[in-house]
């Protein structure tokens, strides 16, 4: 898979959005027809607080191209605080993958339920971006 | 803070004084056998026969809040020990798994440690004790402390509810941090007066030499470098379990998703093509450095575990305090500080985000 010439190369992402308002703005996006890149296999929460960080690294460690998170804007979680406690874990784990060099391939978002343009315009640059990065090196390897 | 001066050869009186007068139902000491220091429980103070020899003695076998994780039981318990043990016992308050009611945690000066088994076999060089300009003649010598200990910033008793702080000579200080720790002292009839130690010059120069040899390890910092530094881990889960801040009563790791075998590694294989065996390392340590992120004391209790010798310390606490740094947190400090992921600013962080 490394041999993929850059421009061909479709990275695949691995997404994780809270029910209440990222995965509405995706539904919104979908519903008004907004374009966005079908790179992205999403995977709905119940909130941000149910991000495990495991879950962030299982995906890059298994070879997906890239990882965001997105949920409700701080002080708007459907549950009051979870996306406060979700912020911390988020800068935890980030510090960790910085540290190594992955830190580029998790994304993290905050889009409410009617930001339905911004959830497309964020998958489109997502995208964008994690083509840069090129494939996973992770993919090829024996771990 | 409130203390008394004392000399070692009162130390044992102390420690039993303790016991004979109610303060704590046991201890969990510093306990010499020969040239090796270990731990005991004790319940009868006429056991306590080696305090003098062995409450300092620079030699670490195991991270003594391990010894005592999960006992949340009704029975006071004391335990005496180095200040990142207290330190990590002051962290299993917070995460539940002592009861500070149930404990007087008793921190001593520390000077860095040699790996019990170093110190065992070089017992006739180093001694019951030893300062440090000790440590560094015998470093000239080839005997080196512990990697955790050359970075470790924290080796003056400074937590817990009681402190023995080591003086000039045969000279010590005893004093209590908490109210706990002055009843205690209190109880024990030492006349207590008020005591500043004044350390924070020896404090600032134990530091600078801990960043300054923090600074030159080797630093792990791309993918390929973990994956190396892991290469011989065989996946044993031993640091894991010496580590006294890993708490889970069922690890994630020992289960199927976590400990893949037969089919489900099959899968794996048929996913990947082909999986490393033993599988895992480097979700295993990353999901476990993540884990102790807030809490990691630095003991290097993780690396003298190791049956591998994979020099851990390199990685746990080197990186554990890269996130503590972002939330300022010092892990064992303070009883009633919110342990990070339990507490939150409403605004804050956002360039972690992105
Ligand atoms: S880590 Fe610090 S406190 Fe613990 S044994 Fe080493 S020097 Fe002493
Ligand atoms: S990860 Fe290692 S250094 Fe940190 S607390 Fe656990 S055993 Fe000690
Ligand atoms: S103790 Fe050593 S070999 Fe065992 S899991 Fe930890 S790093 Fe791997
Ligand atoms: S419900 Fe969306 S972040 Fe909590």
């Amino acid at each position: 898979m490394g041999e993929e010439a850059k421009e061909e190369f479709e990275p695949k992402v691995v997404g994780f959005t809270c029910n209440w308002c990222t995965y509405a703005a995706a539904d919104l996006a979908g519903t008004s027809r907004k374009k966005y890149p079908p790179n992205s296999r999403i995977i709905r929460l119940m909130c941000s607080a149910r991000l495990d960080p495991m879950f962030v690294l299982k995906v890059l460690l298994n070879g997906a191209d890239g990882v965001f998170f997105s949920g409700c804007h701080p002080g708007e979680c459907h549950y009051i605080k979870g996306n406060f406690y979700a912020r911390r874990r988020i800068a935890a784990i980030r510090t960790i993958l910085k540290q190594f060099g992955l830190d580029d391939r998790f994304k993290s978002y905050w889009i409410s339920a009617s930001e339905g343009e911004k959830f497309a315009n964020t998958m489109k640059s997502l995208t964008e971006e994690v083509k840069q990065l090129g494939p996973n090196p992770m993919r090829g390897k024996i771990i | 803070m409130k203390g008394a001066e004392l000399k070692h050869g009162d130390l044992e009186g102390l420690l039993k004084g303790l016991l004979d007068k109610g303060v704590v139902d046991c201890l969990v000491v510093p306990h010499r056998a020969g040239k090796s220091v270990s731990y005991m429980l004790v319940t009868d103070a006429d056991k306590i026969e080696s305090a003098a020899s062995a409450l300092f003695a620079p030699s670490f076998s195991v991270n003594a809040a391990n010894l005592v994780k999960g006992w949340t039981i009704k029975e006071k318990v004391g335990v005496v020990a180095k200040p990142c043990e207290i330190r990590a016992a002051v962290e299993l308050i917070k995460l539940k798994q002592l009861d500070n009611e149930s404990v007087l945690l008793i921190a001593t000066d520390c000077s860095g440690a040699y790996t019990n088994q170093v110190y065992t076999e070089h017992y006739a060089e180093i001694g019951d004790q030893a300062d440090s300009a000790k440590i560094k003649e015998l470093e000239g010598k080839g005997l080196t402390i512990r990697e955790s200990c050359a970075i470790c910033e924290n080796r003056l008793a400074d937590v817990g509810d009681i402190i023995i702080a080591t003086g000039a000579g045969d000279d010590l200080v005893v004093a209590g941090l908490t109210e706990k720790g002055e009843e205690a002292l209190t109880t024990l009839e030492l006349s207590l007066e008020d005591k500043d130690l004044e350390r924070a010059a020896e404090k600032e120069e134990i530091a600078a030499e801990a960043k300054a040899k923090l600074a030159s390890l080797p630093e792990l910092s791309s993918l390929d470098a973990l994956e190396e530094f892991l290469q011989d881990c065989i996946v044993c889960k031993n640091c894991r379990d010496m580590c006294p801040v890993c708490y889970c009563k069922e690890c994630f790791f020992e289960q199927p998703l976590g400990d893949p075998a037969g089919g489900d590694l099959l899968n794996l294989a048929v996913l990947r093509g082909a999986v490393g065996l033993p599988t895992g390392q480097l979700f295993y340590h990353l999901t476990r450095v993540y884990h102790v992120s807030t809490t990691c004391v630095g003991c290097g209790a993780c690396e003298d575990a190791c049956p591998k010798d994979i020099p851990l310390t390199r990685f746990y606490p080197v990186i554990t305090q890269k996130v503590q740094e972002i939330f300022k947190y010092e892990p064992g400090k303070d009883v009633d500080e919110p342990l990070p992921f339990t507490a939150y600013e409403e605004e804050e962080l956002e360039e972690c985000l992105r």
